[in-house]
């Protein structure tokens, strides 16, 4: 079935058109831009998010070069829901800066989000290659976004130069394939893998690590702490969650959906999951800082999904999908909190968190949510999330994997809980509270919703991305 | 039997009392001491009311209540109980609610302090009365979570030194000792629920993916194979809990910081619910394994008592000695179980009743003596008996139960496990067995003379201490009251604990029986 170009295209259109909007009112309008392009912004998502909710399953456009299938839709829907989270908190963002340049920040931040909805729903390689690109450069414009500040300078070069060599990885691979297929329809690749061409799993390779810089698989993640570190952190929020999902999207549909040879890339996904979780997990237990740490979390995180892909199996697929949902929900939440205290405490160290639990609980309660959560505890969204992940991993018969991933849970747990001790346990420096703005309060309170709606009612959502997943295979 | 679903009321009454209390009384410390009585104290009637009220005769598992929870996984909120769980249902009960009684003096945050108390007790009773794999494992996770905050906040550092890599760890974050300790704790427990989890999830991918259930699960029979490892991951998982060696080094350290009432639920009750699962979930759906693994079981049961008794002699801390014995005594709790006997299993239930009674009385006491004389430095105290009769003469109670004299409970759960361990199938357990005995009783003496008996301290820190007050009293009465009740009628808990041991030796008497003749 193919719906008509509009109808398809609905979501795509809408952002495309909210983006130009900003842009114009970014040069109409001078001074303070903040409040105004911020509230287009946020309330422009929203609509386009309820547009999704009306595509149809299978809408197709340029003979199957973009579709949106279940995968798609469902995806577009994180994303964007994640975009308004983002936008929520940073609308309280206090940067002098930010507010004179606002528009261009919102401009980045809506072209690289089309940029993903592209790449989500990209069935040609040539699409594929282009959304990407559409989804990374707005990034490394958003990371330099303060741009007096040497160190996010710093992390936006870097984030630049690996981004682009991960890109270069990309369009290497593409020509390979075409070289091999001679088309850019990634249906073709299944067929070419099948007939055992070299030259297509050298070209297979090459993408794979290309992706695996965007969604900071080890050992390609060194961009990740400073890059979180430097940039504003509601931005960041959506940073740690959004491109990761988009890619992750597309390693789906690259590796695992449907294509006949998926089983060969069991060992490459099991070693990348190994070593991800391995190494994030034990390069966050020394941080200090607590982006930084949710940083190095965020790799260890990107490695359980992969222990999920690893299945190979529409469960596996289906359970990414849910830990994709509950990761954002927590690791947003546990970000919004960061910007709530660093905003009043000017620190970003683990040390400005002592005593918050009696300073603000509620503040200090809603991060112990979310870093329970990050951690899998039962009643949080995190736990299902994990418990899924295994046991489709389990059904497969990696046990190995398991365990590795259930062990490493504790060490998670640990660092997680040095956070909570500070929380908790240590004595307050000082005896007021942490002022929270509205917004930003919003934007928590509405991860914390998420975590613990998804943690206490997990069946809907996992009926969802089963339904999702088994239509890939 | 009457409608009412006295297991959730006995599980939820204190989560009730939790929540109340931390929206309904707020800084009003007496209010939150009397609604956390009331919570626990329902909790201990319909205890009694279920422990009296178990049909012993038609047995199995009774007082059932099931609720499909997540249908597309086959997990459901299924609770029942048999007379194991039904006798360690009644020990939690007792033990919270002496434990009640016995933090009454906390000042700091007390109102967090019962919370997480009450909450942490409704894990416990979760675990005991839950008979689907996955629903126990989230309980079991509520019981081993707060701890860290309990301990971490209300714990009394000073007396606990770091060592090895968490004590490198620890330098390098620069914390203080009770956040060692708690940190270990938490993370050793976490350690083996990660086993834990591995182990129920390969049983239900084995057993098709589609229920969670004990009793369905226990119609399976699983390849040997599978078994082997799963019976490995479930007896290093809860063994964690039930301080195995030499997985056993977050009790002393643990136990020591923790504050009385926690050192109480923890020692008295935590360390049964690594035993608990060991019997229940190990030995229950994994015969060929239980067969298999029993050498090794009760090798490492057998090191406990030994080790354990051993290095409760080397302490000069009073709280340090007790927490070492209680890794001892669980060492019988495992004994007992590896011998695969009536007698045998039947002692290592009956013990970890009595050793979670004995246990808890003598962390209250500790409690008492620290609370008044400052101190816990056996070496300094002594000649306390003329000052505090009432705490001295408890003490000595329970140091007898300890050491296994008769009339006490101790003495029936030691007499049980040694009888079965003679008639197993490795006789020779019964005497690293009493040798563990002989060493408890000379320390225990030792203590106790030290402390209570012997010349009074010269120290003038020590010259005028008050005996236990008030509501004190009323946890002291209690836990001696059901340690001498159970040494002098030990049958009030051998029925029921039969219904539990013996369909379980029915299940593995073929598999011995065979493995004999191979």
């Amino acid at each position: 079935m193919t719906g008509t170009l509009a109808t398809t295209l609905a979501p795509e259109i809408g952002l495309f058109v909210l983006a130009v909007v900003v842009l114009l009112i970014g040069v109409i309008q001078r001074g303070d831009q903040k409040r105004v392009v911020g509230w287009i912004t946020g309330i422009g998502l929203l609509g386009v998010l309820g547009s999704t909710l009306r595509l149809v399953e299978g809408g197709s456009v340029g003979d199957g070069m973009f579709v949106n299938d279940g995968l798609a839709i469902f995806a577009k829907q994180l994303l964007l829901g994640a975009g308004v989270i983002s936008i929520l908190g940073s609308l309280t963002l206090g940067h002098a800066s930010f507010s004179r340049r606002s528009a261009e920040y919102h401009f980045a931040l809506l072209a690289s989000l089309l940029g993903m909805m592209a790449l989500v729903s990209a069935r040609d390689l040539l699409l594929f290659f282009v959304a990407f690109e559409l989804m990374s450069i707005p990034l490394y414009v958003l990371t330099g976004f303060l741009k007096r500040d040497e160190a996010t300078s710093e992390a936006a070069l870097k984030f630049f130069l690996v981004g682009t060599v991960s890109a270069a990885f990309i369009v290497y691979g593409i020509s390979f394939i075409y070289g091999v297929t001679g088309s850019t329809a990634i249906d073709t690749i299944p067929r070419a893998l099948a007939e055992g061409q070299p030259l297509t799993w050298l070209g297979m390779g090459l993408m794979l690590v290309g992706l695996a810089f965007k969604i900071a698989a080890f050992p390609f993640h060194m961009w990740v702490p400073d890059v979180y570190e430097a940039a504003t952190t509601p931005f960041v929020a959506w940073l740690a969650v959004a491109p990761k999902a988009a890619g992750f999207v597309a390693i789906i549909r690259l590796y695992v959906a449907g294509s006949s040879a998926s089983d060969t890339w069991l060992p490459v996904i099991v070693a990348l999951a190994g070593v991800t979780t391995v190494a994030g997990n034990l390069m966050a237990i020394p941080q200090r800082n607590i982006k930084r740490l949710l940083a190095y979390s965020g790799v260890a995180h990107i490695g359980y999904m992969l222990i999920g892909l690893a299945a190979l199996s529409d469960s596996g697929v289906a359970m990414v999908l849910f830990y994709l949902v509950a990761y954002l929900f927590g690791n947003m939440g546990a970000f919004m909190v960061v910007e709530a205290v660093a905003r009043s405490e000017r620190s970003e160290g683990i040390d400005a968190y002592a005593g918050l639990a009696q300073r603000s609980p509620l503040l200090a309660l809603a991060m112990l949510i979310f870093l329970l959560s990050l951690g899998g505890i039962p009643f949080v969204a995190g736990f299902w999330a994990k418990l899924y992940l295994f046991l489709a991993a389990a059904e497969k018969g990696l046990y190995g994997l398991v365990f590795l991933g259930a062990v490493l849970t504790v060490v998670a747990l640990y660092y997680y809980l040095l956070v909570a001790r500070r929380m908790y346990i240590d004595a307050p420096v000082c005896s007021d509270r942490v002022r929270v703005p509205g917004l930003l309060g919003a934007a928590i309170a509405t991860c914390a919703a998420g975590v613990v709606g998804i943690g206490v009612y997990p069946a809907p959502w996992v009926d969802l991305v089963k339904r999702v997943a088994s239509a890939l295979f | 039997m009457s409608g009412l679903p006295f297991l959730s009321i006995i599980t939820w009454a204190p989560f009730v009392s939790a929540v109340v209390i931390m929206f309904c009384a707020r800084h009003r410390p007496l209010l939150v001491r009397w609604t956390a009585t009331i919570g626990t104290g329902i909790s201990l009637l319909a205890s009694l009311w279920v422990y009296w009220a178990y049909d012993r005769v038609s047995a199995g598992f009774q007082f059932q209540e099931t609720f499909a929870l997540v249908p597309s996984l086959g997990i459901s909120y299924f609770l029942a109980l048999d007379g194991m769980s039904a006798l360690m249902v009644l020990l939690t009960s007792i033990i919270i609610f002496a434990g009640v009684f016995a933090s009454w003096t906390v000042k700091q945050r007390s109102q967090e302090f019962y919370a997480l108390l009450l909450i942490l007790v409704t894990g416990v009773y979760g675990v005991f009365v839950s008979l689907d794999l996955f629903v126990l494992f989230l309980f079991y996770e509520i019981a081993v979570l707060p701890m860290y905050l309990l301990i971490g906040i209300w714990g009394s550092s000073g007396e606990v030194r770091p060592q090895g890599i968490f004590g490198r760890a620890m330098g390098w974050t620069g914390v203080g000792t009770k956040e060692y300790a708690a940190m270990k704790l938490t993370l050793y427990l976490l350690f083996g629920s990660a086993f834990i989890l591995v182990g129920i999830l390969a049983l239900f991918v084995a057993a098709g993916s589609r229920t969670f259930s004990f009793l369905e699960l226990q119609s399976i029979r699983f390849d040997p194979s599978l078994q082997s490892w799963v019976f490995l991951a479930f007896y290093v998982g809860f063994g964690i809990l039930a301080a195995i060696w030499p997985l056993h080094t977050w009790s002393p350290d643990g136990h020591a910081s923790a504050p009385t009432a926690v050192s109480m639920l923890h020692a008295g009750v935590l360390m049964k619910l690594g035993a608990y699962g060991v019997v229940r979930v190990g030995m229950g759906l994994l015969p060929e394994a239980t067969v298999q693994w029993a050498w090794l079981v009760g090798l490492i049961g057998c090191i406990n008592i030994v080790y354990g008794a051993l290095s409760a002699m080397a302490q000069t801390d009073l709280k340090y000695v007790i927490a070492y014995s209680s890794v001892s005594h669980m060492g019988v709790v495992m004994l007992g179980a590896a011998t695969l006997t009536e007698h045998g299993l039947n002692g290592s239930v009956f013990q970890m009743f009595a050793h979670g009674i004995m246990t808890g009385l003598f962390f209250a006491l500790v409690g008492l003596v620290y609370e008044k004389a400052h101190s816990r430095a056996i070496l300094k105290m002594g000649g306390f008996g003329t000052m505090m009769p009432g705490i001295a003469t408890a003490f000595t109670i329970g140091g007898l139960s300890s050491l296994g004299l008769p009339a006490t409970a101790g003495f029936v759960a030691e007499f049980l496990t040694f009888l079965g361990a003679w008639s197993s199938a490795h006789p020779w357990w019964l005497f690293p067995g009493v040798f563990g005995a002989f060493i408890t009783s000379l320390y225990v003496l030792r203590v106790t003379r030290y402390i209570f008996w012997g010349p009074k301290s010269d120290d003038p820190h020590f010259a005028h201490l008050p005996d236990a007050q008030g509501t004190e009293w009323a946890a002291l009465g209690i836990l001696v009251f059901v340690l001498v009740l159970f040494g002098v009628a030990p049958g009030l808990a051998i029925g029921p604990i039969d219904t539990a041991t013996v369909p379980l030796l029915e299940r593995l008497a073929p598999l011995m029986s065979a493995a004999r003749t191979r």
